[in-house]
This record gives structure tokens, sequence and C-alpha cells, in this order.
């Protein structure tokens, strides 16, 4: 961590200390329901694309904040039904907290502070990535399975403020989360672990790579067929199944894919909210990271 | 539909399998944490087309659609029947599901 005691000025001359300053945004995030919270250099985002990085969306970003919370509660976890997952997404409750701190840094410090959209850019592309924000941040490591994994917590809900304000910033953790050391012990045994054998690429599903030195080696990762799954009964599906539809020249057969399960259950997803709905958790669901809360009678 | 964009079909199959091989649509050690020799990030839309001598809203459009085409609407039907055995799987056997020996599926 940067201990910056340099105090800076707003442009209402009102002056603040960065470490107090950002003492107490973690304070209020915290109170907030978040159970994340750290600061990314916003010059730190090398690795993104061009017009992915902070100053694309906010000229002159200087820190990241990043939230993190509202992952599904261990019931969730253990409903038999795929779809209660699907239809309750809980990433909505973080973004408002993001919305929240967003507008903490503009009225209290003074300082421009942007909420990064948790939807698609052009192209189906993000604003930016808040992965890797929350990454940078140290709010998490990357894993096998792809979410980034708190080592307490395991996958969290993220969102981003990209602002002006030059909070002492945390940088990424130095503690990899993947692989667990069930996960090293699994794949010695079995030359697989949970996610791999949930997901594998090479059998239809969307997810390879090894262990090796305590860490994950050659990850691949199928993005399409993930979308089929992630995405099941939202834009992609609705894209699909319209296609289906108009490719139907018999009405009567048109009007059963039309009026059927697949086509109404998407359009339900779809009204439902305006957040995009994480519609598959099965890689994440034997995952071992944080779930020691799912313990419950 | 003059004046509305996308993408001549006959271009699209002649670049779509080129534009996804070189984008994130299958990654292989894309992950940023990753030191520079070892990473093999997707390029972008800007530097495919840069690659492919083609014009960057061209390749985006490309891409877009591509990403989409790739799978039939019988995966979408395939991704349904996934998650309903495995998430009743994990519902009845917890974890052990997954491990060797101990699989109900």
């Amino acid at each position: 961590m940067t201990t910056e005691t340099k105090k800076v000025r707003n442009r209402r001359d009102q002056t603040f200390d960065p470490a107090v300053a950002k003492d107490e945004l973690r304070k209020e995030a915290l109170r907030g329901g978040a159970l994340a919270c750290g600061v990314a250099d916003a010059a730190a985002f090398t690795a993104a694309p061009e017009g992915q990085r902070p100053a694309d969306l906010l000229p002159g970003a200087r820190t990241v904040v990043v939230v993190g919370g509202g992952a599904p509660r261990a019931g969730d976890w253990r409903s038999p039904l795929h779809e209660h997952q699907e239809t309750m997404g809980t990433s909505d409750r973080i973004n408002s907290l993001g919305l929240k701190i967003a507008k903490l840094i503009e009225d209290r410090l003074g300082f421009f502070a942007l909420f990064v959209p948790p939807g698609m850019n052009k192209g189906n592309q993000p604003f930016l990535s808040v992965q890797y924000a929350a990454e940078l941040a140290g709010c998490g490591s990357p894993s096998l399975a792809g979410p980034l994994l708190h080592k307490q917590y395991g996958m969290l809900y993220y969102a981003a403020i990209v602002t002006t304000f030059p909070f002492p910033v945390d940088g990424p953790s130095t503690e990899q989360a993947c692989p667990a050391p069930s996960c090293v012990e699994m794949w010695e045994r079995e030359r697989t672990t949970p996610c791999l054998r949930v997901c594998p690429i090479d059998s239809g599903g969307c997810l390879g790579g090894e262990i090796a030195e305590g860490g994950f080696r050659n990850r691949r990762y199928d993005a399409a067929r993930c979308t089929t799954r992630v995405y099941t009964h939202w834009i992609p599906g609705f894209q699909k199944s319209l296609e289906a539809v108009l490719e139907e020249k018999d009405p009567e057969r048109r009007k059963m894919i039309l009026y059927g399960s697949f086509f109404t259950r998407t359009l339900w997803a779809m009204t439902y909210s305006a957040q995009s709905q994480a519609q598959c958790y099965e890689c994440i669901r034997v995952c071992p990271v944080g779930t020691e809360r799912h313990d419950k009678a | 539909m003059s004046g509305f964009f996308f993408v001549d079909p006959e271009l699209y199959r002649r670049y779509k399998d080129q534009v996804l091989e070189l984008s994130n649509s299958v990654q292989i050690n894309v992950q940023e944490h990753l030191p520079r020799e070892q990473r093999r990030r997707g390029l972008s839309d800007r530097e495919i087309a840069k690659r492919l001598g083609l014009d960057e809203r061209v390749v985006r459009e490309i891409r877009v659609v591509a990403e989409r085409d790739r799978y039939d609407i019988e995966e979408w039907q395939k991704a349904i029947e996934f998650k309903d055995r495995a998430c009743r799987a994990y519902a009845k056997d917890g974890a052990s599901y997954v491990f060797e020996g101990r699989r109900k599926r």
C-alpha cells in the first residue's frame, strides 16, 4: 500500500487528507453492505484494451474505487433449482452501493466520480473490466474457473467507481485464493479440479487448464459456449430463439416456438431486471473457496 | 436499409473464423495477471483490423455476429439440461458429486 499524506484541495478550496478520506469511504462501504473495498491506481490498467481504461471513461482519472459483496446466500447455493439463482440475481445490490459511493465522492470531496455501468458498451464489450479493477484493487485474485475469488468470501459481485480523487492505492493482492488446497489434492489424485470436472472444455464444457507449482496454468476458456450457459435466457438466448422464429415458415410451428417455454422464459428474464443476470453458477457452485459460509443447518 | 450498417454476409463468411481466433472468444492464457511473456491476450478489434486489412467497424460487426453464431440453438437447450443436472447433483450430494467414484450422475 502506498501512503500518501499530502493534502489535496478541491475547487471549493476545501482540503482533504486522502488517507482519512479513504478510511471514511471504506467505513461507508462496509456500512452499506460491502464485504470488500479497495482502491486501484487508474494508471495500472495497462493490460486492458484501448478504450477500456479508466481515463477513457473519465479524463484525469487517478484512482478506481471497487466495492464487492452481494453474493448469493447459502440457501441460494443449496437450491436444486438452477432457475432460482438465474432469476434472483443479487448484483444490483452492489451496483446501488457503487452509485452511492460515487455520489459521496462528488458531494463530500468535490471530485469527479464515475460509476462504471455494469452493462455493455458497443461491440458487446464492457466499458471497463470491473473484474480487472477488483483485482488491481486487491479485492481478490484470478481463478481457473474465471471469476475473481476473494480469499475469505469466494465469488463476489463488484462495482467500480472511477474518480479524480487521489485515494491511496491498495494494489493487487499477493495472496492467491485459487487453487484451494483441496483442489491441489484433487489434481494430484485425479488430474482435475472441481470446476474442470463440472465444465470440461474437451467434453462439451467451457474450462481447461492444469495445476502446477501451487498455481493454475494454461487456462483455456470457451467464451462462446459459456455464453450459452450464462445467458441462456437473456439477450443471446433471445437472439437465437428469435432467429428460429423468423426462419420458421409454418405459422403453427412458429407459434409453438413463440409461445413455448424457452421463448417465454427468456422474455420474463429479460424484463425482470435492468441488470445483466448470470444464469450459470456450476463451476463456482463446487469451488471450495469461501464455502465455510455455506455450512448451515 | 441503405442507412443501416451491417456486414455483407459474404465478407462475414470469409473472415469470421480468423476474427474469432484472434479475439477473446476462445481464450488461452489471457488473464491480465500473467507475465507478459506467458500471456496470450486476444487482440482488440483495432488490432485485428490492422492485421487483416479491414476497417475496425467491420471487424467489430464480424466478431459480434460470429460470437453469437458460433453455437446453434441446440447448444442453448443443452445448457439448460447441463445446469439442471449439475445443480440437482450438488443439492443431493454437495461438492462430493465431482469426485471420482462418488459421482452419481
